[in-house]
């Protein structure tokens, strides 16, 4: 009986993964390992049924094939999940190990647990099952939640990385590798040009899956991190194009010239294609979301809904479905989450969140299982020039491209920077699933083997120690000489100008654009596709009334008030008399106090983040206390003096104008509505007493209502485009 | 350019603001695209409000300050000359025109006036000195909640003890000069590339 239950467990975890491996297949029972689990199941329970008098009548039966699928994907999910969070209870392992290295490890075991019971390769990972339900989720996440204003604002810079410099990579990793093919002592000599050519088209592209695995462990900027992102993720385009042309290659017997300029006329079609598929789908939502007001409940469906389709109609005409998603994701934030009500919105945010980091974990935990088994051929010269050459070629490529786009840019990307961006080029799952789906010729395992090492060699070195060389480098450049506590204020004051100024003058030819595409916005998108502007705005509205409410009271709290009282007795200060010599500590603990809470420009945050909503991380919260100081100085300014006409604050979202001109005359008073909320009201009094340009037939109501929906538009674009990073 | 502009910008114009600026014609007219696109009542002037439209300006600790910068003293409109007359500070200083005559008057862009408009945000009582009030406004707006007053206001006795000379307990040009330039490369810092 013992052997028995064992060898039945065994069979189980074979033909778990099995199953949930080849889930569209399992119909079809063509895994021997399937039929003897099945043959096992009918034969256990035909052996209990003699054993009962009356087998229809038994209390206690076992079907499991009937569960069979469903039950194994849950296992799988749940195994991923619980693996999580162990991670986290063990406080110090993220910080050294990123999670991505752990969860392979965690699939290594598994794989080796299966290949040590079974005694056979554990099957691999369906690239079906890949494309189609596992990378869709995480790059509809990483479209959604994708921070508009700097994507665009480094569209240039991302495009140029994206498509030239992988066609770069491309290239330049081939042609070496034939060089190496060529040396007669590496047996190679039969992978053929064409076949380097193919095995470099997937082995050049930067996965986003990993990259953001990684990235998050590392606090980069705001500019750096959407560099990268935005590459791993565009590049997919390029990959797929010259992938599936240096398939077809292979398989023709002539290539002639004519055929690569269809290659790269090829390229716009699988570019441009996936971004209009993505838009047109975008834009249904957006409107299907129109018409959703009786029916609630079913609106985060059509999010998802329209972007999972836009995926597989861009697959099926063998576009680019990534650029596709993301591409409905972007286009139909804006009007859908105008449209739909915020218990959805948040359902939406929270949904997305999940199922992109439950996808994450599972790609990850099938690469290490699929890593073990008799799939390899392990020619050593062969791999290691390849991860050589991946870093090498991936280095140059940066090079080359920075130094063209510093040119041309305001910001410059730095030579820390650049390292970073070299340094994170992280191949991941993409690149597995493509290797699995090259045709069969007899060099295939070692295409596989120096694939799965590359993977793991960029996934474990350079993930685990990007942090400690970022550290480094960090710690360098500031162990020339430690800055003054007047000249740590001083920089720092420089830098917010800069800043400022930098936003006043704005960037080369963007605003024309934008203002265009605003102004496009405005007259037609808008009338389409959004509901009318009254309905969803007073729930939101009330919401968040009563969220800065909250706020406000909370600061009060913590010291703003008696900040206020303080700023009154500002005039009463005496001369104080300076101390000598202050002591070291003194000294030290200032500059670790500025170093602290000096507030960062803005732009030194990550642009995203997998793990957290926008508007919850630490940034929102700066960007919230910056603008409740300034609006509590503008108090205190009011209180003290009662013309305000040199001091009307009004933050309006260039969107808005569309609400703007519906009172075109009227040059409303609008303010923030934090601070205390007694504060607040008396100084509206005051203001629409006497001293603003309302006209005094506004009811006091309206303005109210408009002073929300401005504030709350504010907020509403910081937090849902990702915030801008810390201040 | 754009189809809102209301005054196009003429040639007369364009060769006096690149005179007294030092713009090139490519920039001013790029300048003068983003005056327009700021300028939402299409009356040829910036007020304050076209300024706290720009949303990233919002939350910048110095924001308002820096939007004051650019009003003429009791002013509430800012023409493009004077638009242009404050972007100026910040344009690079090309290395030929470090040797050009002496004669005539200092360039907006030279270091020393790249400093003054600094200077000029933090003393706002324009006595030419920063007092200590003075410091301790602008180190509020720059840090968050978590410091208390006193810890502040230590700080800036700190400050202003490193770069005091004359002893008035007050920052003067002169000393904040030399206080900024021992680690700052003024001309690098206080300079945006525009694009030619």
């Amino acid at each position: 009986m013992e052997s028995h239950g064992h060898r039945a467990a065994a069979v189980l975890a074979g033909s778990w993964l099995s199953c949930i491996l080849r889930a569209p297949r399992v119909g079809a029972l063509q895994e021997p390992l399937l039929e003897d689990a099945g043959l096992e199941n009918i034969s256990w329970a035909a052996e209990e049924a003699p054993g009962n008098d009356s087998s229809e009548h038994a209390f206690f039966s076992l079907d499991y094939q009937h569960v069979q699928v469903p039950f194994e994907i849950t296992l799988w999910i749940m195994l991923a999940s619980l693996a999580k969070i162990g991670f986290h209870l063990y406080n110090k392992l993220p910080s050294v190990v990123p999670e991505s290295c752990l969860l392979i490890f965690v699939g290594l075991i598994m794989g080796g647990i299966i290949y040590g019971l079974n005694d056979r390769s554990p099957p691999v990972m369906d690239s079906d099952i890949f494309f189609l339900y596992l990378l869709p989720p995480i790059v509809l996440d990483a479209g959604y939640f994708m921070p508009s204003r700097p994507f665009f604002e480094n569209i240039g810079t991302i495009l140029l990385y994206a498509v030239v410099g992988t066609i770069w990579n491309v290239f330049g990793i081939g042609f070496s590798l034939y060089g190496i093919c060529q040396v007669k002592a590496f047996r190679l000599q039969d992978v053929s040009l064409l076949h380097n050519l193919l095995f470099s088209s997937l082995i050049a592209a930067v996965d986003p899956v990993a990259v953001l695995a990684v990235f998050e462990e590392i606090h980069v900027n705001e500019k750096l991190h959407i560099l990268v992102f935005g590459e791993s993720l565009l590049n997919d385009a390029v990959t797929v194009v010259l992938y599936k042309l240096f398939r077809s290659f292979c398989e023709m017997p002539t290539i002639k010239s004519v055929d690569v300029l269809a290659g790269v006329g090829k390229f716009f079609v699988v570019g441009l294609g996936g971004v209009l598929v993505g838009l047109s789908f975008g834009f249904t939502a957006a409107f299907t979301t129109r018409f959703t007001k009786d029916i609630r409940v079913i609106e985060p469906l059509f999010v998802f809904l329209y972007s999972y389709l836009s995926y597989l109609t861009a697959e099926m005409f063998h576009l680019s479905g990534i650029v596709a998603i993301i591409s409905c994701a972007m286009g139909m934030k804006r009007y859908v989450e105008a449209n739909i009500s915020l218990k959805s919105h948040t359902t939406v945010k929270y949904f997305m969140k999940m199922w992109s980091s439950v996808s994450d974990t599972l790609i990850f935990i099938f690469l290490g299982v699929s890593t073990i088994g008799e799939n390899h051929e392990w020619n050593w010269p062969y791999i290691c020039f390849t991860v050589i050459f991946c870093l090498v070629w991936r280095a140059l490529g940066v090079l080359v491209l920075t130094f063209l786009v510093n040119r041309f840019h305001v910001n410059t990307i730095t030579s820390k920077d650049q390292f970073i961006i070299a340094y994170g080029g992280l191949r991941g799952a993409i690149c597995f699933s493509l290797v699995f789906l090259l045709p069969d010729f007899h060099r295939k395992k070692l295409f596989i083997a120096a694939t799965t090492v590359v993977i793991l060699f960029t996934v474990f070195i350079q993930g685990m120690t990007i942090r400690p060389l970022v550290d480094l480098l960090a710690v360098k450049r500031e162990r020339e000489s430690a800055p003054t506590v007047g000249e740590q204020i001083h920089i720092r004051f420089l830098d917010h100008l800069l800043a400022g100024i930098e936003d006043i003058s704005g960037h080369w030819g963007q605003y024309y654009w934008k203002d265009k595409l605003e102004y496009f916005n405005s007259k037609y998108l808008q009338k389409i596709l959004l509901r009318e502007y009254d309905q969803p705005k007073s729930s939101i509205v009330l919401l968040y009334e009563k969220l800065e409410r909250k706020h406000a009271i909370e600061l009060a709290q913590a010291g703003c008030s008696s900040f206020l009282c303080s700023s009154s007795d500002r005039t009463v200060i005496t001369d104080q008399k300076l101390e000598d010599t202050p002591n070291p500590d003194v000294l030290d603990n200032m500059q670790e106090i500025l170093a602290r809470n000096l507030y960062r420009i803005r732009r030194t945050g990550p642009a995203y983040n997998r793990h957290t909503l926008p508007g919850d991380s630490e940034p929102t919260e700066r960007a919230k206390e910056i603008l409740i100081l300034r609006h509590t100085n503008l108090l205190v300014e009011m209180a003290g003096s009662d013309t305000c006409s040199s001091r009307k604050e009004s933050q309006k979202e260039d969107s808005c104008s569309a609400q703007g001109e519906a009172t075109p005359q009227v040059r409303l008073c609008r303010s923030f509505t934090v601070g205390n909320t007694e504060k607040v009201r008396e100084v509206k009094e005051n203001r629409s007493k006497s001293v603003c340009a309302i006209p005094p037939a506004q009811p006091s109501g309206q303005t109210w209502g408009g002073r929300k929906e401005l504030s709350l538009e504010m907020y509403k674009h910081k937090g849902c485009s990702g915030s801008p990073g810390g201040v | 350019m754009g189809s809102r502009a209301s005054t196009l910008l003429r040639d007369e114009e364009i060769e006096e603001i690149k005179k007294e600026t030092g713009f090139s014609h490519s920039q001013i007219t790029r300048l003068y695209s983003r005056f327009t696109s700021l300028d939402k009542g299409e009356n040829g002037t910036l007020s304050r409000e076209d300024f706290q439209r720009i949303p990233e300006l919002a939350i910048n600790p110095l924001g308002d300050r820096i939007i004051n910068a650019f009003f003429p003293e009791g002013e509430d409109q800012v023409n493009f000359r004077g638009f242009m007359r404050t972007l100026a500070h910040f344009r690079p200083i090309e290395d030929n025109e470090k040797s050009k005559d002496q004669n005539g008057p200092e360039p907006l862009n030279s270091r020393s006036n790249k400093l003054h408009f600094a200077f000029r945000l933090y003393d706002l009582d324009k006595d030419d000195k920063i007092s200590r009030d003075e410091l301790l406004q602008v180190l509020r707006m720059m840090v968050g909640v978590n410091i208390s007053d006193e810890q502040l206001g230590s700080i800036a006795d700190r400050t202003i003890q490193e770069a005091d000379q004359d002893g008035d307990s007050a920052i003067s040009f002169a000393e904040f000069v030399k206080q900024v330039l021992e680690k700052v490369d003024v001309e690098q810092k206080m300079s945006i590339r525009f694009l030619h």
